[in-house]
């Protein structure tokens, strides 16, 4: 009982050490434009899930026809469209819609990706041949041109089919990356004492090789993050992404390729791009100080 | 009863090739390589690097695929046995060569060490931390540094640490790879006195992987030497220190330094001896391929692979 | 590099079987079938029903399979029943035009990137450098589209130096001169819209491969036996890290047929890409099937290329 006591007291005054994500942290702050970024990316994402909360988007992308294509005025900050539809809220509910979409499909890649390069790379051999084929077969496929194919056949189309579509072609990146990295990692002792241990392939994947990539895929999802806010709008663009009630950066974009919108009413498009430019600049800023940070040798201070 | 018996083992490595990726080939790590370990005591395996010393303690453990042969331990066949939770598991542990890539860095000393225990022993938290403070106790580490990373230890406070894991579920034999060829000569000392401790305190018997004889010398009652994956010589630590028989083994113990400087008269007249035999003879003791042959026993304890004839 | 190149072959069969099979099962997946477009509604039901037991539409899955592929090996990709003609006609149209979008695409790329890329590595961490390195940075975050966007608003619109749609002049007699420079005028700015972008890969590659290669010891050895500075650059460096550039050429493919389907809807210019767009709003499903075909066999072959030219500048790979 008595030895008891002492080990607990000891427990209060034992030293703990800072953790990776402090590093991570004093890294962006210590980039200027970084932190920018990271200030505007929440700024920004509060502001449109916030005001949308608020904002109805039935009473947005409801066509009204005595108000068609007037430019900014009192009324309508960033005018209307060609249903009279008032620029400014599209803008707001697109960016809130793009942005989860895009962190949707981020995710699912991810969690695709991980798994399929943790266990390609850790097991290796045969399975990981085969896997490897398979993620080249992928990989091959013209991205754009194949999820057009697919959205163009889908029967009953939503938001949810969309991204599953996207992350259907976009996993083999990140796949690629882990499995690269577990492939060197597996080979290294702190996996075999793992497995003298007693430890089982499932605890090592995941217990062991997972947190010792994690940074890796940190890195990579983030940078991929804004290239999906891309790949969306694009998608959206050409008339494959949302459904047109549920409009998002690249829909108010797509109205553009009428030459007449595009020629003289720029406050339909000319919005949404700039938002998309920021928001992927921004997104883009924040992964490449993850990545310093991540990489012990770049690393500013 | 026999502890921990090898019987012919073979380690071979497919060689991948050709159009279609088929096997052309081997490499013979490990071939046929039989010794006996009884308990209590440390049997040291030399070799240079390359000579399968270390795949032989891998493959005894499961981390290597064993292409033929056995390993009974306790006679029971733990042969190929690399599922996770088994009692082998438990009974047999490894002592690894770099303390820095055998502790994940991103986990702190609680886990590492705890990591066995978590497997295999069901503890409460509670519980768990005082065993791992006691074992760091054991090894003679700080018990309150139980939420440090590993990297904010030195080499010989990592191979501790090491150690302290290798023993958590009180094991009967450790495969020690070459545990302290990474750490300065000064600590050196330090850790393999330690490891004698316990061995001592926790009955622990050792299968000694290393390729520097001094220190097999310090720890060993019985030695194999090995060369490119076969045995060249076995026996006890007086017999092939005092008398070696093979070439090889004449050659290893010529080259080491001798500090008294009354013997190194003599060191060196020994040092011309195994020259001039290896210029002479150094053919007849390998076969064609270069490879030793098979072992011969010469007295009770020490064998040697001398050739068939002559 | 035989042994490697055929090796890759072999791999590429199962490629194409599999690209085969997904687009035939996107094909069946499609509403509507061959007939559906040449209908009459005058004719009966049920000589239409009769029409398609005869064209094997209840045929077990792999005979219809095999009747596609057989169809596909003689060059009949089917008939588009919007344009009534021959899907193969159809693209042989548009294929010319998106095939020397592509070539210009590459031409100007190459333009950019070489020299900018060689400044950005040959005088790294200078303004020079920066500038460079930024405008990379700009074009990784672009999306094409946009750029493109405004290119046209800037210079088919505004400042009208370029045409803003088609690939030509109406009224030109093909073969003449004014024919071939109005067809390279029309292609000029949607080519330097898509260059402009995709070129900042290369930069960056380039980039960082020079000035990995300038720290090697065979740069120093050259340097200390007293080559001159563009002798350095012009013998050793250079000859490193250009052509692994030329083996990317296949990879480019890819990117170039992504955004081709971009460039040529925002330009309007009559390729490939514009086809599938508007075959798939017309519904037109069999030209739908053919392109896609098309371009991803474009991207398999595109991918062997770049293997097999890598496998001649780097030997370590014909090892894996």
């Amino acid at each position: 009982m008595g030895a008891k006591s002492v080990n607990v007291e000891v427990k209060s005054n034992v030293v703990k050490s800072p953790s990776g994500i402090s590093v991570i942290w004093r890294e962006i702050v210590k980039d200027k434009i970084a932190l920018i970024s990271l200030i505007f990316l929440v700024l920004v994402t509060a502001f449109v899930y916030g005001v949308s909360l608020v904002l109805d988007q039935k009473e947005i992308v409801k066509v009204d026809l005595f108000s068609i294509y007037e430019p900014p005025n009192d009324e309508f900050i960033l005018g209307t469209d060609y249903g009279g539809r008032d620029v400014f809220g599209q803008l707001i509910i697109g960016t809130r819609n793009s942005l989860s979409i895009a962190i949707l499909v981020t995710v699912m890649t991810g969690v695709i990706g991980i798994v399929y390069g943790l266990v390609s790379g850790y097991f290796g051999g045969h399975i990981d041949n085969i896997m490897m084929r398979i993620l080249d077969f992928f990989m091959i496929l013209p991205f754009t041109m194949i999820v057009i194919a697919f959205v163009a056949i889908i029967p009953k189309y939503s938001v949810w089919t969309f991204s599953l579509i996207m992350t259907a072609f976009l996993w083999m990146g990140l796949a690629r990356l882990v499995r690269s990295r577990t492939l060197a990692e597996k080979e290294l002792d702190y996996i075999q004492a793992a497995k003298t241990l007693g430890t089982s392939n499932i605890k090592i994947i995941f217990k062991h090789v997972l947190p010792n990539v994690s940074s890796l895929i940190i890195v990579s999802m983030t940078l991929s993050l804004a290239g999906n806010i891309g790949l969306e709008s694009g998608l959206s663009f050409l008339g494959f992404g949302f459904p047109e009630n549920t409009p998002s950066l690249g829909t108010l974009l797509s109205y553009a390729r009428n030459p007449q919108v595009l020629e003289h009413r720029w406050w339909i498009w000319v919005p949404a791009s700039v938002m998309i430019l920021l928001l992927m600049l921004c997104v883009n800023n924040v992964g490449t100080a993850l990545r310093r940070a991540t990489d012990a040798r770049q690393r500013r201070g | 009863m026999g502890f921990l018996k090898v019987e012919d083992l073979k380690v071979h490595f497919p060689i991948k090739g050709g159009l279609f990726g088929r096997t052309v080939g081997n490499v013979k790590a490990v071939d046929g390589v039989s010794f006996n370990l009884e308990k209590g005591k440390t049997y040291g395996l030399v070799g240079e690097s390359g000579s399968g010393k270390s795949t032989t303690g891998r493959a005894i453990i499961g981390l290597n695929h064993i292409t033929s042969g056995k390993v009974l331990f306790e006679d029971k066949d733990i042969t190929g046995v690399r599922r996770a939770k088994t009692d082998i598991r438990k009974d047999i542990q490894m002592i690894f060569q770099d303390p820095y890539s055998s502790l994940n860095s991103k986990k702190r000393v609680i886990d590492l060490v705890a990591e066995p225990l978590r497997n295999f022993e069901k503890m409460t938290r509670k519980e768990e931390r005082i065993r791992v403070q006691e074992l760091l106790e054991l090894v003679g580490l700080n018990p309150e540094s139980v939420l440090k990373y590993p990297h904010e230890f030195s080499g010989g406070q990592r191979q501790r640490i090491g150690i302290a894991r290798a023993v958590a579920l009180k094991p009967k034999l450790i495969i020690a790879d070459e545990p302290v060829s990474a750490l300065d000569v000064s600590v050196q000392a330090q850790v393999l006195n330690f490891m004698k401790e316990i061995q001592n305190e926790l009955d622990l018997t050792y299968l000694f992987i290393s390729h520097d004889l001094g220190v097999i010398k310090h720890m060993c009652d019985q030695i194999g030497i090995m060369y490119k994956g076969r045995f060249v010589e076995e026996g006890t630590s007086q017999e092939i220190f005092n008398d070696p028989q093979h070439i090889y083994t004449k050659r290893l113990v010529a080259a080491i330094p001798e500090i008294d400087p009354k013997k190194r008269e003599d060191l060196k007249r020994f040092r011309q001896e195994v020259n001039t035999e290896y210029e002479q003879a150094y053919n007849d003791y390998f076969d064609e391929e270069g490879l030793a042959y098979g072992l011969k026993p010469i007295s009770d304890t020490h064998l040697v692979a001398l050739p068939e004839k002559g | 590099m035989w042994k490697f190149s055929l090796r890759r072959i072999l791999i590429m069969i199962p490629q194409l079987f599999f690209l085969s099979l997904l687009i035939f099962v996107l094909a069946k997946m499609m509403p509507g079938d061959a007939l559906s477009g040449q209908i009459d509604p005058n004719i009966d039901p049920a000589r239409i029903e009769e029409l398609r037991i005869q064209m094997g539409w209840y045929d077990p899955w792999h005979q219809q399979y095999a009747a596609w592929v057989g169809n596909l090996l003689q060059g009949d990709l089917g008939d588009s029943f919007r344009f009534k003609m021959p899907v193969t006609e159809l693209i042989g149209q548009r294929i010319a035009n998106s095939f020397w979008l592509s070539v210009a695409t590459l031409i100007f790329t190459y333009l950019i990137a070489i020299p900018l890329g060689i400044t950005s590595g040959r005088f790294n961490d200078t303004w020079k450098d920066q500038l460079i390195t930024g405008y990379s940075y700009l074009g990784f975050a672009t999306p094409l589209f946009i750029f493109a966007l405004v290119m046209l608003w800037l210079f088919g619109f505004q400042l009208q130096w370029f045409p803003s749609s088609g690939s030509i002049e109406p009224g030109l007699e093909p073969g003449t001169f004014e024919y071939f420079m109005s067809k390279f005028y029309h292609l000029l700015l949607p080519a330097l819209s898509m260059a402009l972008i995709t070129t900042f890969s290369t930069i960056q590659y380039l980039r960082n491969d020079i000035v990995d290669t300038k720290q090697k010891e065979f740069i120093l050895t050259a340097r200390a036996k007293g080559a001159s500075e563009s002798r350095v650059y012009n013998k050793h460096i250079l000859r490193n890290s250009l052509l692994p550039i030329a083996a990317f050429l296949g990879f480019e493919i890819t990117g170039l047929i992504g955004g081709s389907i971009f460039i040529e809807t925002i330009f309007s210019y009559p390729g490939m890409g514009q086809l599938l767009i508007e075959s798939i709003s017309l519904r037109d499903y069999s030209v739908v099937t053919a392109t896609t075909l098309l371009f991803g066999m474009a991207s398999i072959l595109g991918a062997l290329l770049s293997d097999i030219i890598l496998s001649i500048i780097d030997p370590r790979i014909r090892i894996k």
